[in-house]
């Protein structure tokens, strides 16, 4: 059969060594770590290490929620803006300035995010001295802690720089695909007013269209490490900062508990990617 | 006989799409098989052609089974509803590409693609690109690229539904000239019944996984199960009706 | 006219956009050209070419981490892109492709570092750690998860059909491959060649994990400098960062708008 390609096969054999089992046997190590059956300290299993993460005042669910709140508002304050972009600039997205400039923000990488995060907005930074300059404040100390602050607000601007044009494009991509321009003159000659065609009609076939990719940013988002590592504060620190910390210290009773963040935040994407995936077209192939 | 297959079944999960088929088909000759769409028909196709495997039963090509053998090593070319040319070749080299993959010499490929061009009119479009020309052209190049390579048994899935009838009847005539003059052994599946009748020289009916076969065109014609003499008595009773109005109004 | 109040708007829009999209790359050139600049100036007292003179020494490491750079992601890209695109050919034929298809996504979305921690003791098992060689396994373990995805999707009925067309017309596997589906996907693979580039070129946490220290790539000298406090090398580094992947995604886009 054409399906059995032995060059097919070889590659997909590749795909499964390289990526999917050791994916697997990583996970699978972590999980037993977790429960004290391999690793140094491995005295036979044990669920003591899971008990941690609820206990009072613990760092791995304050974590949890802490990133599940900063990609949220991330992703709700990206949406938002990209959306008013979409509909206040949709031709200068499509082939105008807004087309080209929009993939400067999009060649960030995470650690040049940060820098430049961190160069804008902090004490000494461009905003402040903006501030000093129309005398609103006189020293750096002044200027409010927007970066290493507990709000994680550095990060959300951050995530914020690089969403907004990524959600713009896709936005305007999505305004042909789904013919909305169509859609909304059928709206008029129905009866809709403008508000009345862009709310009913325009955003949710917008938000509609891009669902499962918001999923995923999320998901993306709530991975980030980068960013919150040189903008994030000591705590709550965002789950990847959290897992690599544990990980790396030589106190060897945080191990488990960075396997034990490494799990739930594995459980956590995976559901939520369950919920993209249901969304996302799928071709069935024909036999 | 050419091509035999012998007591095909094929189940898709739960499905049973092809239940026990039978057939021949006679050296330069063509077995039409009528049946609507999702009758097990491109099954039936892809499991000669050796795309899909079959659960049981065998595909004997001169008497020999080909149920092992890889596709390109069949010499049997399937047909596609729509002419799937290659899209980054001309017309050209669509046609010649199964002398090129069998690495004929230049001019061997030079003089039969020229010829086979010119059997179906598409001389002037040599040059083109597959979005350049109508749909009636790109089948003709379809068959072109199949006839070229003479292949055993030629499998044709509907190949004109997606024209319209003026070109689907120079179509069906073209195809006719260029199996006689290759001498090709083909099995055309269509859902129509005009078209069933005119391009086999037997007959067979497909419903629900299981085939029916008739040895000759009469046969099937006088069978009341399947259409042809109630389609028949609808256009002769049309014909009397309409001398009996023009009798009418004469008077 | 009635909607100039409206065009009016629509132009401030798109220049307060325009200015933020543009504003990183800007500083960035400011910054690399600047000197002591300090609180409260808002833009640089002095400006001089010197840096770029000199940061090329053989004690900043930039060059070598340029020419690291450049390998890893090549590397990473032209074997994830070859790898996935056959892998996923056979994925789109398979019956579980759907379950297939959604572990791909594990790799995917997920953070590499989290997954980098649990695969970190297999890679110190295999000697991979502290190596070129690891980071670039390690890599492309992500990178191959997106490619996998990526052409998923364009092994539609019709792409596998011609691959099939060719194979009745007695084309072997490997001539299948070279005289239909390569040239076929020049565009996808070109694509796709470019983002996992670019996901290798971006990435930092991975190649430190893996990588301990002793495969310095762009990203990681940003991460030192902006450490150090020392902006100016900062923001040259981060300019050499970003110059690959922005004619990359200009020219990317430009090739998406002439066939999209």
């Amino acid at each position: 059969m054409l399906s059995r390609s032995n060059l097919d096969r070889a590659g997909f054999l590749l795909f499964l060594i390289l990526a999917i089992l050791p994916m697997a046997a990583s996970l699978a190590y972590a999980a037993g770590y977790s429960v004290g059956l391999v690793g140094l300290l491995s005295e036979g299993f044990t669920w003591q290490y899971w008990a941690r993460p609820f206990q009072e005042g613990n760092q791995i669910f304050a974590s949890f929620v802490f990133s599940l709140l900063v990609a949220g508002a991330a992703t709700a304050i990206t949406l938002a803006i990209a959306l008013l972009l979409v509909l206040a600039a949709r031709r200068s997205l499509d082939n105008g300035l807004l087309a080209h400039l929009s993939t400067i923000p999009l060649a960030l990488p995470g650690t040049v995010l940060a820098f430049l995060v961190l160069q804008w907005f902090s004490g000494s930074g461009i905003a402040a001295r903006i501030a000093y300059a129309l005398g609103l404040l006189q020293t750096p100390a002044q200027f409010p802690g927007i970066v290493h602050d507990q709000y994680g607000v550095g990060i959300i601007i951050a995530q914020v720089i690089v969403g907004v044009p990524f959600f713009a494009l896709l936005f305007a991509q999505l305004w042909h695909n789904q013919r909305i321009r169509q859609l909304m003159e059928l709206a008029q000659t129905i009866g809709a007013g403008r508000r009345q065609r862009v709310a009913w009609v325009a955003i949710p076939l917008l938000l509609h269209g891009a669902f499962p990719t918001v999923i995923l940013h999320l998901v993306a988002v709530i991975g980030v490490y980068e960013v919150p590592l040189l903008l994030g504060a000591q705590s709550p620190q965002m789950i990847s900062v959290l897992t690599m910390q544990k990980y790396g210290m030589f106190d060897l009773q945080q191990k488990p508990e960075a396997f034990i963040c490494a799990i739930l935040y594995t459980l956590l994407s995976l559901s939520l990617i369950a919920v993209a995936w249901r969304r996302m077209k799928h071709e069935q192939s024909p036999r | 006989m050419i091509l035999t297959v012998q007591d095909i079944c094929k189940r898709f999960g739960q499905q049973t799409v092809l239940q026990g088929v039978t057939l021949s088909v006679a050296e330069r000759r063509t077995l039409s098989i009528l049946g609507r769409s999702g009758c097990g028909k491109t099954t039936l196709l892809k499991i000669i052609a050796g795309l899909v495997k079959p659960d049981s039963g065998a595909v004997r090509l001169h008497g020999t089974e080909i149920g092992q053998q890889l596709p390109e090593a069949r010499n049997v070319v399937y047909l596609y509803q729509e002419p799937l040319l290659f899209p980054h070749l001309t017309v050209l080299e669509n046609v010649a590409f199964g002398l090129r993959v069998r690495r004929a010499s230049a001019s061997e490929i030079a003089s039969r693609t020229g010829r086979m061009l010119e059997h179906l009119g598409m001389e002037s479009h040599a040059k083109k690109f597959p979005h350049q020309l109508s749909g009636g052209q790109k089948q003709r190049v379809a068959f072109g690229r199949a006839i070229i390579i003479t292949p055993n048994v030629l499998l044709l899935d509907e190949p004109f539904s997606s024209l319209d009838p003026e070109t689907r009847a120079t179509m069906q005539q073209l195809f006719k000239q260029l199996a006689q003059e290759y001498g090709i052994a083909s099995l055309f599946v269509t859902h129509d019944l005009k078209e069933a009748i005119l391009m086999g020289d037997s007959i067979g009916y497909m419903a629900d996984g299981t085939l029916t076969t008739f040895a000759n065109r009469q046969e099937f014609i006088n069978h009341p199960d399947y259409g042809a003499t109630k389609e028949m008595e609808f256009w002769s009773s049309l014909r009397q009706q309409t001398t009996t109005e023009e009798y009418a109004a004469s008077v | 006219m009635s909607n100039r109040p409206a065009n009016l708007a629509r132009i401030v829009v798109v220049a307060t956009m325009g200015l933020l999209f543009a504003a990183p790359v800007a500083y960035l050139v400011l910054v690399s050209f600047a000197k002591h600049w300090t609180f409260p100036h808002l833009f640089p007292p002095q400006v001089s070419a010197e840096l770029w003179q000199t940061i090329w020494g053989r004690e900043q490491g930039l060059a070598s981490s340029v020419a690291a750079s450049i390998f890893l992601s090549v590397v990473v890209a032209v074997g994830s892109t070859l790898v996935g695109f056959v892998a996923a050919r056979y994925v789109s034929y398979h019956r579980w492709r759907r379950g297939l298809l959604f572990l791909s996504y594990i790799p995917f979305v997920m953070s590499p570092v989290v997954l980098g921690a649990c695969v970190h003791v297999i890679f110190l098992r295999l000697g991979l750690v502290g190596s070129t060689a690891g980071v670039i396994v390690a890599q492309m373990m992500f990178a191959l998860g997106f490619a996998v995805i990526f052409f998923a999707s364009f092994w539609n009925a019709e792409r596998k059909a011609l691959g099939e067309a060719a194979r009745m017309l007695g084309a072997t596997t490997l001539q299948t491959y070279r005289r239909v589906l390569l040239p076929i996907s020049r565009q996808p693979l070109l694509l796709c060649f470019l983002q996992t580039f670019l996901f290798s070129w971006f990435q930092y946490g991975l190649t430190v994990l893996i990588g301990g220290g002793t495969v310095k790539t762009l990203p990681v000298l940003v991460y030192l400098y902006t450490g150090e406090a020392n902006i100016y090398y900062a923001a040259a580094a981060s300019l050499l960062l970003m110059i690959p992947p922005l004619v990359l995604l200009w020219g990317n886009r430009a090739i998406t708008l002439r066939f999209g």
